[in-house]
Order: C-alpha cells, then sequence, then structure tokens
C-alpha cells in the first residue's frame, strides 16, 4: 500500500500545475498590480505602495457597494439557506410528490443567470411587466413602481431575483438528511419526541455541516454575484445596487484603471477568505460530532 | 511492476501536456503574411455582423476588396457581434499592444486610446499624398481624425440626425408643424399630453443614446457657450449654466412627457415605443429610416406617418463619425495592407455604396447623395435638403465628445435625476467628478 501511495504526487502533478497557472499566478499578479497605478493608457505601470487601497476607503461608491454586499451575504446566507433546509426538512419526511418537488424546485437553478436576469428584466418591467399587471388588475395601482429603477425598491427586487431559488441548499441538506441513521430518530421516538422536537434538536444539529458548507457556498456566491445584476440594473439607480464585483468590471471598463480594479479584486479575495473563516467557526463545520 | 510504474508515468505526463497545451501563448494571427500564396491577409474583426445595420455595406466591401487586391490582399472578417464585445475585445488587445491592423473608432471614441498607446499608424502622409483621399477629409473630418495635427484615421459614415415625428399623432393634438423654439416644444408636449398621447420616446439605459440626443440640443441652443461645449472633445466641467438648464428640461421631460418604461429602458424600448405608434416624437439618426417599413418593426404604412425635423433653434448634430484606424504591425507589408484596405473602404465608392444599400450619410461633403439613394430614401432626402438649407448650429453628439468612463455614469444617474432624487446641479458635479477620473 505504501509503494503505491508514492505514485500520489506524480497523478496530482497535473491539477497542482494547473491550478498554479490558472489561480495562483493570476492572484499573485492581482496582488502585485493592486500596488501600482496600472492603466489601459498609461505607457507604464508606477509603484504607488497602498494608494490605491487609501483612495478605495474614501470613495463613496466602495463603500456602497461594500455594503451591499455585506447584506447581500447575510440575506443569503440566513433567508436563503434556512427556505432550503425547511424544505429540506419537509421532504425528508418524504410526503406525496416529495421527489416531484425536489426535481422541480431545482429547475430555476439550472437556468443560467443571465436568462434568470432577462426573465425577472420583464416580470419587472413597469410598462408591461407581471407584478404591476397583477396590482392594476386587483386595484392597486398606486402601488405600481419602476420596481428595478426607483431607488427604493430595486435593492429588493433585485434580491428577489435569486433568494428564493434555494434548490441546491435542499438538494445537499437533503441528501445529507437522507443518511441519518433511523436508529438515532428511533431513539428520539422512544424518548418522546414529538416530529418537531425531532427535527429541531436531533436532525438539525445533525446536519450542522452541510448547513455551514451551504452557507459558504452562499457567501462566496453572493461575493461573486454580477451577472444577474449586471443585466437587471447595471448597479444602478444610482449605486443602489452595486456590489464589489460590479464595481470592479465598472472600474475596469469605464474607466480603465487596472490597479484600482484589482485593488477591489484583493478586497473581494479577502472578504472570502473572512467569510469563510467566520462561518466555518460558527458553524463548527471542521468539528467531528463524535 | 516495471510496465505499471511506466504506464502510470507515461499517463501522468500525458495529463499535465494536455492540460498545459491549451495555456500556451501564441501570437495574435490578426495579420499574416508571406503565406505559400504570397497573398497578405487582414484578419478583420468587426461589429457591423449579423443583425448591426451596417453589415451587408461591411460584406460587400469586403467582397469588393477581395476581388479588387485578389493575388495580393485578403480580407478576413472575423464576427464580434455586439458594439460592447467589440470594444471589450479591443480594449484587452490594446493592453497586449496586439491589436489587428485595422480597427474601427465608431461611437466609441476608440483613438485617444489607441493613440495614447502609441499604437496608431499616422496616416498624414499618406493621406496628403493622395489627392482623392485627402479630398474626402472635410474640416469636421480631419478634427475627429486627427489628434496634435496628425491624422489618425479616415470616415467613412457621418451622422446627421434630428428627430422623428407621428404626423398622425401630431394632427391628432392640432399640432401643424414641428417647434422652431424650445418654449414652442414644451407647449406641444402639453397639447400631445392633453391629447392622451404620450410626447416623447426616452431612455436611460446603455448611455442613454436618445436622451442624450435630446440634452445636447439643448446645450447646443441655448448659448454661443453651449454650441462650443457640444463642439469640445473630453469636456472636463458638466457645471455649466448651459448644461445645467439642459439637465432640469429633461428631468421635466422625464417626469412629465415620457413613457414608464423611458426610466431604465433601452434605445431599443424607446424605439419599440415610438415604432408601435405609443410615442410621438424619437430623436435618432436616418439609419433608422428603413425600420419605419419594416413590417416586422412597424405596421403597415407607418413610413408615411413620419416626419422629420431639426432639433428647435434649427440645431442638427452633423459630424463624421471616428473612422477606421490603422494600427502599427511588426511586419510593415501588413500595414500598408492596412493602408489600402482603410483607403478602398472610406473612399467616394464606399460612401457611396453605404448611402444607396443602407441609407448611411457620406461623411464627405464631397459625396452627393444619389438618384438611387433618394428614391429609396425620400426621407433621407428630405432631411439632408433640411439639414442643409435649415441648418444654423451643428455639432458632434454629448455621446461622441465625452470621455468614454461617463457614458455609464449618464446610465446610473439619469434615473435619480428621473425621480428628483438628484437635482440638475448635482446631476453636472456627478458628471465633471467623473471626468476628472480621466485626469
Amino acid at each position: 500500500m505504501k509503494r503505491k501511495k508514492g505514485w500520489l504526487p506524480v497523478f496530482l502533478l497535473p491539477a497542482v500545475a494547473l491550478f498554479l497557472l490558472i489561480y495562483a499566478v493570476p492572484l499573485v499578479i492581482v496582488f502585485v498590480s493592486s500596488l501600482f497605478d496600472y492603466r489601459l493608457t498609461g505607457d507604464s505601470m508606477t509603484f504607488i505602495g497602498l494608494q490605491n487601497y487609501t483612495q478605495l476607503f474614501s470613495d463613496a461608491t466602495f463603500r456602497q457597494a461594500c455594503g451591499h454586499t455585506v447584506v447581500w451575504i447575510l440575506i443569503h446566507c440566513i433567508i436563503h439557506v434556512s427556505i432550503g433546509v425547511i424544505l429540506a426538512l419537509v421532504l425528508y419526511k418524504k410526503p406525496r410528490g416529495w421527489k416531484f418537488v425536489r426535481t422541480a424546485y431545482m429547475i430555476p437553478n439550472i437556468i443560467s443567470n443571465a436568462a434568470m436576469g432577462m426573465i425577472f428584466l420583464n416580470i419587472f418591467n413597469p410598462q408591461y411587466g407581471v407584478v404591476n399587471s397583477i396590482l392594476k388588475a386587483v386595484g392597486l395601482e398606486n402601488l405600481t413602481h419602476n420596481w428595478l429603477m426607483d431607488t427604493t425598491t430595486a435593492f429588493p427586487s433585485v434580491t428577489m431575483t435569486w433568494l428564493l431559488f434555494a434548490g441546491y441548499t435542499t438538494t445537499l441538506v437533503l441528501a445529507e438528511a437522507l443518511t441519518i441513521d433511523d436508529s438515532v430518530l428511533e431513539a428520539a421516538r422512544v424518548d418522546g419526541a414529538t416530529s418537531f422536537q425531532t427535527d429541531m434538536f436531533v436532525v438539525l444539529p445533525l446536519l450542522r455541516k452541510i448547513i455551514g458548507t451551504t452557507m459558504v457556498m452562499a457567501a462566496t456566491y453572493m461575493l461573486q454575484m454580477f451577472d444577474l445584476i449586471y443585466i437587471t440594473t447595471k448597479g444602478g439607480p444610482g449605486s443602489a445596487t452595486m456590489n464589489l464585483p460590479l464595481m470592479l468590471y465598472s472600474v475596469y471598463k469605464n474607466e480603465n484603471n487596472y490597479g484600482y480594479s484589482n485593488a477591489i479584486g484583493v478586497c473581494i479575495v479577502i472578504a472570502g477568505v473572512v467569510c469563510m473563516t467566520l462561518i466555518n467557526k460558527a458553524m463548527r463545520v471542521n468539528e467531528e460530532d463524535y | 511492476m516495471k510496465t505499471k510504474r511506466i504506464l502510470s508515468l507515461l499517463m501522468a505526463g500525458a495529463l499535465l501536456t494536455g492540460a498545459l497545451t491549451g495555456c500556451g501563448s501564441k501570437k495574435d494571427d490578426s495579420a499574416q503574411s508571406g503565406d505559400s500564396s504570397g497573398v497578405i491577409t487582414i484578419n478583420y474583426p468587426t461589429a457591423q455582423c449579423g443583425t448591426n445595420t451596417s453589415a451587408p455595406v461591411c460584406d460587400e466591401l469586403i467582397k469588393e476588396f477581395n476581388e479588387k487586391y485578389a493575388g495580393k490582399y485578403e480580407i478576413k472578417k472575423e464576427d464580434v457581434p455586439g458594439d460592447q464585445n467589440y470594444i471589450d475585445k479591443i480594449k484587452v488587445q490594446l493592453g497586449t499592444g496586439d491589436l489587428p491592423p485595422v480597427i474601427y473608432g465608431g461611437g466609441y471614441n476608440l483613438l485617444d486610446m489607441v493613440v495614447a498607446k502609441d499604437l496608431a499608424v499616422d496616416l498624414t502622409d499618406a493621406v496628403n499624398s493622395d489627392a482623392d483621399w485627402k479630398a474626402l477629409y472635410s474640416d469636421t473630418a480631419l478634427a475627429t481624425n486627427s489628434r496634435d495635427g496628425k491624422i489618425y484615421a479616415s470616415s467613412m459614415e457621418g451622422q446627421v440626425i434630428g428627430y422623428f415625428y407621428n404626423k398622425d399623432l401630431f394632427k391628432q393634438a392640432g399640432i401643424t408643424e414641428p417647434a422652431k423654439t424650445w418654449d414652442e416644444f414644451f407647449q406641444q408636449c402639453d397639447k400631445l399630453k392633453a391629447a392622451g398621447i404620450t410626447p416623447l420616446s426616452m431612455d436611460t439605459a446603455d448611455s442613454a443614446w436618445v436622451t442624450q440626443l435630446w440634452m445636447g440640443a439643448m446645450v447646443g441652443t441655448e448659448s454661443d457657450a453651449g454650441l462650443e461645449f457640444m463642439n469640445t472633445m473630453n469636456p472636463t466641467d458638466y457645471n455649466t449654466p448651459e448644461m445645467i438648464a439642459a439637465a432640469e428640461k429633461i428631468q421635466k421631460m422625464y417626469q412629465n412627457y415620457t413613457t414608464q418604461d423611458a426610466i431604465g429602458g433601452k434605445y431599443e424600448n424607446a424605439a419599440n415605443n415610438f415604432l408601435s405608434g405609443q410615442t410621438a416624437m424619437l430623436a435618432n439618426g436616418p439609419w433608422m429610416i428603413g425600420d419605419f417599413s419594416d413590417t416586422s418593426m412597424a405596421e403597415e404604412g407607418f413610413a408615411d406617418k413620419v416626419g422629420v425635423a431639426l432639433f428647435p433653434g434649427n440645431f442638427v448634430y452633423d459630424a463624421p463619425i471616428q473612422g477606421y484606424i490603422v494600427t502599427k504591425q511588426d511586419d510593415p507589408k501588413v500595414e500598408e495592407a492596412a493602408i489600402e484596405m482603410v483607403k478602398f473602404f472610406t473612399s467616394a465608392e464606399a460612401q457611396q455604396t453605404a448611402m444607396e444599400m443602407q441609407g448611411m450619410v457620406p461623411a464627405s461633403n464631397t459625396v452627393e447623395l444619389t438618384d438611387t439613394a433618394k428614391d429609396k430614401y425620400p426621407l433621407l432626402a428630405e432631411f439632408l435638403d433640411l439639414a442643409t438649407t435649415e441648418g444654423e448650429k451643428r455639432s458632434d453628439t454629448l455621446q461622441a465628445t465625452m470621455y468614454s468612463n461617463l457614458l455609464d455614469v449618464m446610465s446610473q444617474q439619469l434615473p435619480l435625476l428621473a425621480s428628483g432624487e438628484l437635482d440638475a446641479k448635482g446631476f453636472c458635479q456627478t458628471l465633471t467628478d467623473a471626468a476628472a477620473k480621466n485626469q
């Protein structure tokens, strides 16, 4: 067995080489170039130390984008994951048609974000969109809005484009729940626990690790969220729906300021590491139960 | 065992080689010379493909060029659908310093970036040594395509822009002719509104092309300083009385005279509202004229209902669109081929072809409207005549002269102006702040 393991590094080499080339090297370039005044139209790169970062923290748009990103991460980790977990707990009891629901609930997750963005762009259209049409039909015309372009409704409207579709969370949590040994549940029943008590105090704690994992996935998904916002509002009106990836793209594309946009990229990477660490700690993902 | 080990090693090697093959760098093959047949190939990425209105003209010119220079030069077209995709592609290549031999500056103002990177070929000598080519450059075309006294580009297309109006809807509101002043214009908007007709098509998304046309016309007619502002390349200060006054009027237009979907809407929404008879006026260029008789876009006979007018104050957008740029290449033969291509694409014959095929306005005022074009596009003929005889104030568009980062800022801030969260002064200050980022 020992001799066979000796070959492992050789087979790992392609993956490691690819990782270094595709992720590690660009990551280092991003870190290093964020310390330079590096623009498309500039003649050369000039070392400016942490100037891009000091400028970032005094940039009102950046502060707004950070705030939105944090709020979206919290909403996604708490509400979105909760929706997925609750549905998984319901399906776990295998009610009639549970397989159909499990499959049907995944459908929005397999539609590309670009297509979902277009769908919601039309749903929220102020002139012919479904939302305003329904409001008009039930006599609530005074509640109609330009949902995606009104600063009071843009943020929640964009949030709704992904909030309810927790198919991945449901699938992962359900798969984990189905592996729970029946004897554990049987013991709870023998001790007189109700169905709700079993869910709350037996099943849910046993799902802690997978819920932690889905929270990490939810947080990183929000740190990467770009396409749905780009298609629906492009971060507007004003900066009402601006987040960090969109700001990075905007600085890169419109201002051609690569150094500054890479500084935003570094902030996203750091935010990702912080999120993962905090969630792993809070959910004790790396700790054994018994 | 030994065979297994060798096999394992080979497999691991194959995996690594296979994985890394795709990561190898390869010199951009946008231009090639000296192939076996001796033909110099110019790979030409362009957004003028697919549904782009200029695509048929581009294809025709490539066909004619390849026939004329058969055995010597050959253009190979690379389709890059979508203007934004084209700009992004060129910017990425600009970053690597490896541009295709010919790029199209168009309405994207790519020239400044290419010149800043010292990658544009100076065409001054080539143009000056060719009397026919030089004759096609008007003063405005020269200004559009030159930097620091050197010619870096050549235009094929001009833009003469006013606004279209729906004669039936005007009649319903009791309006007999387009407004001559802005006061009269707003009175007509009130009349249309009173008749239950939405007066204006507007937008905010994708740089708010339609809205910017209205705004620029207001700035250009406000005062001489306003007109001078409109003719200034890359202005840095938008806190001018003319811009503030125009922003106030735009705010009024958003709040009173346009459709609900204008805020957040794209050009396509604005155009559809006009083509479907929901709005009475739309600012846009003559390239749209073909759409009026296209039954997939408008009802049968819609073209007969459309009239064309100069903006109030006899203002007309009249400027050549930034043209084709030849970029520096390692092989001088490729540069020569690219110069020939640009000369061919911007020749009087090419401008005439574009006019007759798509109703495109020639960049040069020496290229006259042909009978074929007049028969095919009578509205174009009418408008060009109107622009020549009555146009008093002329400039390029706001969009063409502003720094490119302001285009998105416009789209982001106009909804706030429309809702009243931002006043005209605040809006202009935001533009000024964004322009300062280019300093």
